[in-house]
């Protein structure tokens, strides 16, 4: 009887082609909306994941603000969105990196410092690049090379020099190694000591885009804005990797103390840098996805609507069938596979349009959408769901139609 | 005029009535009816329109519930069965044949065939294969793949009657199944109802025209809502009667016709008489509504 059912549902779908098209519409446009951001999510992730772990699984993050919150065994139990993004900074001072260097078991500490200012090059101005004040270890750390000159060293510190991302020599030099050069921060004038390899994106959760930054040493950044810094973090990889766990409790304990007994600050295995980075973005495609999703419902109700249409105009079709001895649940089941079936096309044709989409996003954009297995299937039953559900009701209304009212019926 | 025949009847109704609406809008479609159909008669039913005919095919066709009354289809009560057991009961015992546009635009004939086989669950191949059956048995196995509306009326009608055979039914019925056929295309699925029956079927035609009792053993003549004359005739002649009881009875349709033929020779001068009486009615209605409508506005 299903396959009755599909095949009539079919022929009666083909029969109304353009009409049936234009139904579909709605759900391919709403599949193919939900799928895309999903995608560009998933990409997005993947890309942040990616870095992540291409830092190494012994990296120890420290960061300002009461991120997570924790049980007794260390186990994450919540994470506290606000502090997250980073909204309560200042709370990791300068003088908690050497705390940080004098804990035992930890072998290099990077700190990363945000410095709001513009830069002057050749006389012209360059507003919107991320300034960040490191040291030495920042290369090694992030496992990234230097394309042309060299990092600055540990004997630099106080020295006005910067290295530079990719996108910044192009931008300010219109050359791929301007070393030598030199650009000012705030009237300070810096010479530009190395560029950066392409970094392939962030490779800190919401960090800045590092080919368009200026890495400058951190005391002669601070120097040259005249502040006391506030780092956005501190990266910490331990002498031992298998006792990275035991560091990790120092590093508690020693920041604890320093901060006069006060848990304002956060220190995350690598893998709990993970699930928070991941459960913000989750949460953020979640949110554009349910958005998106708008759009399906209103595909749903383009469903509804051209199926009552259908059960008025096959009156006579509904006479004929149930005289013929087809029951109520028959008569339910033929419109209801045939709602079914014309949004599952449409679920099906919005997804190969959707790996339309993310190829040309790939070719046109750098962004990455990453459509997986998962989606499509989600995607599919998420298409066949809505019909059901903008189908039951004209499938009732058939199924309830007097026979001798709809044999009458012309 | 009772049946003597020993068997029990197919069909037995015992004093069914059907009213329709409530308080002093109550009508009355069928008033007390008591009819017993035996298995392999051929009955006519005639009575001018609003006579309670097709409600009495709706009633026997369980399509409609009498108010009051029993009735017994092969021995069993049908008056306490759900809309369900219904339509199965319908499915497994009675074939219908309609007037017009009585099979599904969009299957091929075979599957209009195989219909009602479908709703019993027959698997494809089996049920396509006795559709193909019965189809050669009405004369159109050449036509399997067509769709109804590459056939011809009178080919439909014996696509119907395929159809309604398909389940071997305990009934056959056939409302008016010639009224939108010309008279040669009429008598083609006259004589294969008539053969029909000559298997051992048995047939409820309900029918305007006269002529068409010929072809059945028994005539049933009814007046609004009840039966006013039952009687037995020899198949192949037409009864005196049936002839007389049309022109007794005031018959609406035909006055109607007739001032519509007359309205319509009015209106357009030389358009030809020889307008099937189903299409006469339809412009009379348009002809009638039409110039009511300009004065009023």
């Amino acid at each position: 009887m299903l396959g009755n059912n599909l095949k009539m549902a079919l022929a009666a779908l083909r029969s109304s082609r353009g009409r049936s098209v234009l139904t579909m519409f709605g759900v391919i446009v709403g599949v193919v909306s939900v799928v895309t951001t999903v995608s560009l999510g998933q990409g997005i992730k993947q890309q942040v994941v990616g870095q992540i772990n291409r830092l190494g699984s012994d990296l120890i993050t420290v960061r300002p603000g009461s991120i997570v919150t924790r049980d007794n065994k260390g186990n994450i139990t919540k994470i506290n969105l606000s502090s997250a993004y980073g909204l309560n900074s200042g709370s990791l001072l300068p003088s908690d990196l050497g705390v940080i260097q004098k804990t035992p078991g930890v072998s290099l500490a990077v700190p990363i410092d945000l410095i709001t200012s513009g830069i002057k090059a050749n006389d012209q101005e360059y507003n919107g690049n991320a300034i960040i004040g490191t040291n030495e270890g920042l290369p090694d750390i992030l496992k990234q090379r230097i394309a042309f000159g060299s990092f600055f060293s540990q004997a630099d510190a106080t020295q006005d020099v910067v290295v530079i991302g990719q996108n910044v020599a192009l931008q300010m030099f219109q050359e791929n190694a301007p070393i030598g050069m030199t650009l000012s921060i705030r009237g300070q004038d810096f010479v530009v000591r190395g560029v950066f390899d392409k970094f392939n994106s962030s490779p800190l959760p919401f960090g800045p885009d590092f080919n368009n930054a200026i890495y400058v040493p951190f005391q002669a950044g601070q120097a040259a804005t005249g502040g006391t810094g506030q780092l956005v973090q501190v990266l910490v990889r331990p002498t031992n990797a298998n006792a990275t766990a035991k560091t990790i409790s120092s590093l508690n304990d020693q920041l604890y103390a320093a901060h006069g007994q006060q848990n304002d600050f956060t220190v995350l295995k690598q893998d709990e840098n993970l699930s928070v980075t991941s459960d913000i973005l989750n949460l953020f495609t979640g949110f554009v996805a349910a958005i998106a999703s708008i759009s399906l419902l209103v595909g749903g109700i383009g469903i509804i609507n051209i199926m009552f249409v259908a059960v008025t105009e096959r009156t006579r079709e509904i006479g004929i069938r149930k005289a013929l001895g087809a029951t109520n649940r028959q008569i339910l089941n033929q419109f209801l596979i045939e709602a079914s079936v014309l949004s599952l096309v449409g679920g099906i044709i919005g997804i190969i349009l959707s790996f339309v989409i993310e190829g040309l996003l790939i070719l046109l954009t750098n962004l990455q959408p990453v459509i997986n297995w998962q989606i499509v299937l989600i995607a599919a039953g998420v298409a066949l769901a809505v019909g059901i559900v903008f189908g039951i009701t004209p499938a009732v209304k058939a199924a309830r139609k007097d026979p001798i009212d709809a044999l009458r019926y012309e | 005029m009772k049946a003597t025949i020993k068997s029990s009847p197919v069909i037995a109704l015992k004093d069914v009535s059907k009213l329709y609406g409530f308080g002093d809008a109550t009508t009355v479609a069928l008033d007390e009816i008591s009819l017993e159909i035996e298995q392999g008669e051929f009955v006519a039913v005639m009575g001018p329109s609003g006579s309670g005919k097709s409600t009495l095919m709706n009633v026997i066709g369980l399509l409609d519930r009498p108010t009051q009354g029993t009735y017994m289809l092969a021995n069993r009560s049908v008056a306490r069965l759900r809309p369900n057991q219904r339509a199965k009961l319908r499915r497994d015992r009675i074939g219908f044949i309609f007037q017009s546009f009585s099979l599904l635009p969009r299957m091929n004939v075979l599957e209009n065939v195989a219909l009602p086989l479908a709703y019993r669950g027959v698997l494809p191949t089996r049920r396509l294969k006795r559709a193909s059956i019965m189809l050669e048995q009405v004369g159109l196995s050449e036509r399997e793949y067509y769709k109804p509306r590459q056939l011809s009326g009178g080919q439909i009608q014996r696509v119907a009657i395929a159809r309604a055979l398909i389940n071997d039914p305990s009934i056959i019925i056939a409302d008016e199944p010639t009224g939108n056929l010309d008279s040669n295309n009429s008598r083609i699925v006259m004589e294969l109802l008539s053969e029909v029956h000559k298997a051992g079927n048995t047939i409820l035609l309900v029918t305007h025209n006269p002529e068409l009792t010929r072809y059945a053993n028994r005539v049933v003549y009814m007046h609004d809502g009840s039966i006013v004359h039952d009687e037995r005739t020899p198949i192949g002649e037409v009864p005196k009667l049936a002839r007389r009881m049309m022109s007794l009875f005031p018959r609406k349709t035909e006055e109607d016709d007739l001032a519509g033929v007359s309205a319509l020779m009015q209106a357009i001068p030389d358009k030809p008489t020889d307008i099937k009486p189903k299409t006469k009615t339809n412009r009379r209605k348009k002809r009638a509504t039409k110039p009511m409508k300009r004065s009023t506005s």
